[in-house]
């Protein structure tokens, strides 16, 4: 994770680097900038940061189960996910070259989500009422990711406010995946009604899924301000393909001892990012980074 | 722009290569519980094998309410672990006993009549459907059985006969009918057979019964002679047999696998403690004792644990596998080189609710099938089955 963050900042620094080499030679020949200044105009490096938050939800591609009904049907005991339910956090570095109302980004950055599904198992016994014991399993899984996207983005208009559209691709690095499972119990047998539930248990579950590649669409807006803009967008982002490494389905014992086999999972992020970026080029108050 | 289609390409690229799954995967390693949600079902596995479509066929059995013995239980599942069938046998068929037999496609059991304690031979199809339920005849018709063993397509039976107080061994043709035995005594007094009516009723301690056949052709049964839980070798024929004796019900053999010669892998208990012994020679004439036997001391182990040992090639070593329960609660396998002893590594299955062995077989495709019971919700007995893949059991036993 280390070796990643330095990288991030040895390429920013670079480009940061080769900005001001550029911005300098523009402001010793002035007249010839602005000789250029049609052709600078169209284009553009933006460098920038943003933050944000996001729900997860994950939709089971084909289903895996451990407790396995004799006699009962399976549905019964089929996991239930939950629609976007959590908070995850995501953080970017953001890196854009801008052509003509176009900006060609690449995005690399850290995400955090987590999803959530519960399962409901219950024992009875038809002829004494009672003699039943209702279990109920809430698994909260936290999967944390190193993204690399590309992106295209447009702007619609070119005023101070410049709403735009994006749709990209990317690509998810697994760096870590936690899994919580809580049990609850109602145990009617016990001569009374019975609550009980046990402390969670919380597993390492890295095996569990792998690296996946997805795509993403959205909207956003940026608003000039003095030199720098300020962005706030939202995206939806899915995988597009199965997130789990089912070689490792079954290996964490902790798991299968309470019956959770992970199923093959598409995952689906509604981001919501806020965050600054700052133009490499023109830096001076001659050329402003209004590029149209 | 070419960097862009190249990303593209790229991305795409891994997308396609992402691990999907794939029904090669999902049978080479699984876990299974098999739930009853009847509050009062019990079920336990006794053996388990796998069958030529892939699938597993799983002899266990199950808590009746008409009987002070245990009923019997029959459950299919696919190559998978999917369930597939189940047969609550009638409860006129009680206490049942491995290993399952296989000859020529079909599937036998032992069980016994609730009354009268007549042995039975049940024949089982590979799909677990009881095709032929046969009644024993000649010598091997009455008693408690307590461990078979398939010889070559006639069947060796250990059983307890109540009458003559011995523990007798039949040898019975897939017909039922016995064509040779041999009774030794167990000695006379209640207090020698109270615990081996207790561990027919389930109600006490369950000693490993066995019996089976060494390299060289000879007899032998794990059981009760003269007063003590002994490994008894016999050619069915002298009455002064050789033995091994254990510490009366306090120790004892847990388990024997032949290897060759007088060479076993073996594991024994003595008063709670447990050993494995990867590579042993016994004496199979005159009278020694199992407490003069080293081995290796697991404190790891239940006490006085169930143990079970089969032969298996993992990495294209031969290896002595040993399956037991831990005092935490897991199933645990150690695997030993046959040749050497040489201990190859463990590995540890279940974990959270209680698990205890109960059989153990290799795969068609290199791979270990561990059946068990496990108690869901920390109370219900219910059977498990684990399988793990070739290339798993590699890592595991290196």
């Amino acid at each position: 994770m280390r070796k990643f963050y330095l990288a991030i900042i040895v390429f920013c620094v670079a480009l940061s680097a080769q900005a001001q080499g550029k911005k300098k030679a523009a402001n010793f020949n002035a007249s010839k900038t602005k000789a250029n200044a049609n052709q600078f105009i169209e284009q553009q490096w933006w460098l920038g940061f943003k933050s944000g938050i996001n729900w997860a939800q994950a939709d089971p591609i084909r289903r895996y189960t451990i407790l396995t009904p004799t006699n009962y049907s399976a549905s019964q005991v089929e996991k239930k996910y939950d629609a976007f339910q959590e908070i995850g956090i995501q953080t970017t570095v953001e890196i854009s070259y801008y052509y003509k109302g176009f900006y060609f980004s690449t995005q690399p950055g850290y995400i955090s989500s987590t999803f959530t599904y519960s399962n409901q198992l219950q024992w009875v016994n038809p002829t004494i009422s009672n003699e039943k014991l209702t279990q109920t399993y809430r698994q909260s899984q936290k999967v944390e990711y190193a993204e690399f996207p590309f992106i295209i983005k447009y702007d619609i208009t070119g005023s101070k406010l410049r709403p735009y559209v994006q749709v990209g691709v990317f690509y998810s690095v697994l760096l870590n995946a936690v899994k919580t499972v809580s049990v609850s119990s109602l145990d009617e047998a016990a001569g009374g009604t019975n609550t009980i539930t046990s402390e969670p248990l919380i597993v390492g579950v890295k095996d569990l899924f792998s690296n996946y590649a997805g795509w993403m669409g959205g909207v956003g807006a940026s608003y000039q301000l003095g030199n720098v803009r300020l962005v706030l967008d939202a995206s939806y982002r899915q995988s597009l393909s199965n997130i789990v490494n089912p070689q490792n389905r079954f290996a964490n014992d902790r798991l299968s001892g309470i019956g959770d086999a992970q199923d093959d999972l598409n995952l689906k992020n509604v981001v919501i990012s806020a965050g600054v970026l700052f133009p490499l080029r023109y830096l001076s108050s001659n050329f402003k980074s209004n590029d149209r | 722009m070419k960097n862009t289609i190249l990303l593209i390409f790229l991305i795409t690229l891994a997308a396609s290569c992402a691990k999907d799954s794939d029904l090669a995967t999902d049978k080479a390693n699984f876990t299974r519980i098999y739930d009853n949600n009847k509050f009062d079902a019990s079920n336990y596995p006794i053996d388990m094998k796998q069958t030529p479509d892939g699938g597993y066929l799983i002899l266990g059995r199950r808590k009746l309410t008409d009987s002070n013995f245990s009923g019997t239980y029959l459950m299919k599942v696919d190559e998978w672990g999917a369930f597939v069938s189940e047969l609550e046998v009638p409860s006129d068929k009680v206490a049942p006993i491995g290993p399952l037999l296989e000859v020529n496609g079909k599937y036998y059991f032992f069980t016994m009549t609730p009354i009268g304690l007549k042995t039975e031979l049940n024949e089982v199809d590979s799909n677990g459907a009881l095709t032929k339920t046969i009644s024993v005849t000649g010598d091997g018709a009455g008693g408690y059985p307590a461990a078979a063993y398939n010889d070559n397509g006639r069947f060796l039976l250990l059983r307890y006969d109540n009458v003559d107080k011995e523990s007798v061994v039949d040898v019975i043709t897939p017909a039922g009918a016995t064509s040779s035995y041999i009774g030794f005594s167990v000695g006379r007094g209640d207090n020698v057979e109270a615990p081996i009516i207790e561990h027919f009723l389930q109600t006490g301690r369950q000693f490993p019964f066995q019996i089976g056949k060494t390299t060289a052709g000879q007899y032998f049964f794990n059981g009760f002679y003269n007063y003590t839980f002994s490994l008894v070798f016999t050619d069915l024929v002298s009455d002064t047999p050789g033995v091994v004796q254990g510490q009366q019900d306090d120790g004892g053999f847990s388990a024997l696998m032949p290897l060759d010669g007088n060479r076993y892998s073996a594991a024994r208990f003595n008063f709670g403690d447990n050993y494995l012994l990867p590579t042993v020679t016994l004496n199979s004439t005159g009278i020694s004792s199992s407490a003069d036997l080293n081995g290796n001391n697991l404190p790891e182990l239940s006490s006085n644990a169930t143990v079970k040992i089969i032969s298996a090639t993992v990495n294209g070593k031969d290896i002595s596998l040993y399956g037991s329960n831990t005092r935490s609660k897991q199933i645990s396998l150690y695997g030993y080189e046959k040749a050497t002893g040489k201990f190859l590594g463990s590995r540890y299955l279940g974990f959270s609710n209680p698990f205890e062995i109960a059989a153990v077989t290799t795969t068609k495709d290199g791979g270990l099938a561990v059946c068990g019971t496990t108690y869901v919700a920390g109370r219900f007995p219910r059977i498990c089955l684990f399988k793990i893949s070739r290339e798993e059991l590699a890592k595991s036993f290196k």
